[in-house]
């Protein structure tokens, strides 16, 4: 979903793109959404990774970052999920994991991530994985 | 398949002679070592994979196989009607013994073909289970690397990440707090560096394994006689 603002000529233009952020440390949730605020994103944390869906519907995200190792459903299983649903498989899913091996990233591909990104993670690296999408 | 070492013992000097003839008309031939009686003594035998003991002096046989380390594997070749040899082959019933019939000779070098092959493979299979206990180590050691590995990307990218943060926008921050956060963003990219590297032994790890477990998995080359 993007928020729009009127310009001078009363056109409006979209200045903040959505983006979800999915992992069970709410100490890297608030880092990120830090990150993604200061760059005019409007960043929506969550730690339960069961409640993915419901807060899809509610916010609609344009891109979502996701983290792999959480408990209850890891991030390779609500990225399929995601995936397999009709409804959500269309927003980019961004993988972002400290685990690193040519195994996970081709793993979380199969799962039909569209971006990875592994901890840790410049600035830098983040947003350009962010801006591909968003 | 690894040369093969065999002792022979005997006290008949053809018998040597002839069996050390055949085995070395034969495509792989062992490395061969000729002791009579006389010299044997256990502890400072050749180190053998096989022990032919072809005919020795009347009463020799008992004190000869006394002292033959259980785990070698020993042929006998003497005269099916030894008095000796029938006493010893009640108490050692797995005893391998080729009669001395005229074509002795082209028996025992398939009977000893046989035995060398077995103690090669047996010597693989010993070799193969200290390779997987030795991995089996390694792959805990891995396991902890990894589990260890994610806690401690977790941690650093909360610390490169708020570093990076209050670089950013530092704000208020006094020139003093500034320096100190570049020190520890500098220091959380050296931890990360020093993680990578970890990634990397990993990797060697995992190599190493799968070039051990391709070793243990070499199968022996039979020795086959020259046909």
């Amino acid at each position: 979903m993007q928020f729009f603002s009127v310009d001078k000529y009363g056109e409006p233009t979209a200045v903040q793109k959505k983006v979800l952020i999915v992992d069970d440390s709410p100490a890297e949730v608030k880092l990120i959404l830090g990150l993604l605020e200061k760059e005019g994103y409007w960043p929506v944390g969550l730690n339960d990774p069961r409640r993915v869906e419901e807060v899809i519907t509610n916010e609609r995200p344009n891109v979502i970052l996701l983290d792999v190792v959480m408990p209850d459903r890891n991030g390779f299983q609500v990225c399929r999920d995601l995936k397999g649903n009709a409804e959500f498989n269309t927003i980019p899913v961004i993988l972002v994991t400290s685990k690193d091996t040519a195994s996970d990233k081709y793993w979380g591909q199969q799962q039909g991530a569209d971006g990875y990104v592994t901890k840790p993670f410049t600035r830098e690296e983040l947003l350009r994985a962010v801006r591909r999408f968003a | 398949m690894r040369h093969a070492n065999v002792v022979i013992l005997t006290d008949e000097s053809e018998f040597a002679r002839l069996l050390t003839a055949c085995w070395q008309a034969e495509r792989q031939a062992p490395g061969i070592a000729v002791l009579n009686s006389d010299l044997w003594r256990e502890h400072d035998a050749p180190p053998a994979d096989l022990i032919v003991v072809g005919p020795v002096r009347e009463g020799k046989l008992t004190s000869v196989l006394q002292s033959v380390d259980p785990g070698t594997a020993v042929i006998l070749c003497a005269p099916a009607d030894s008095r000796e040899f029938g006493q010893l082959r009640a108490k050692y019933p797995r005893l391998v013994h080729i009669p001395l019939r005229e074509d002795w000779a082209q028996t025992l070098l398939l009977v000893a073909g046989e035995s060398l092959r077995r103690t090669e493979a047996l010597r693989i299979a010993r070799q193969a289970e200290r390779n997987a206990a030795k991995n089996e180590n390694y792959a805990t050691l891995g396991r902890y690397m990894l589990d260890m590995k994610h806690s401690l990307n977790n941690a650093l990218t909360s610390t490169l990440g708020n570093a990076e943060l209050l670089l950013f926008e530092p704000g208020q921050l006094t020139s003093q707090s500034l320096a100190q956060i570049k020190t520890i963003h500098s220091m959380a990219l050296r931890i990360n560096e020093i993680m990578q590297r970890f990634s990397s032994l990993a990797s060697e790890m995992t190599e190493a394994e799968n070039a051990s477990q391709a070793e243990t998995e070499e199968m022996p080359t039979p020795t086959s006689p020259r046909r």
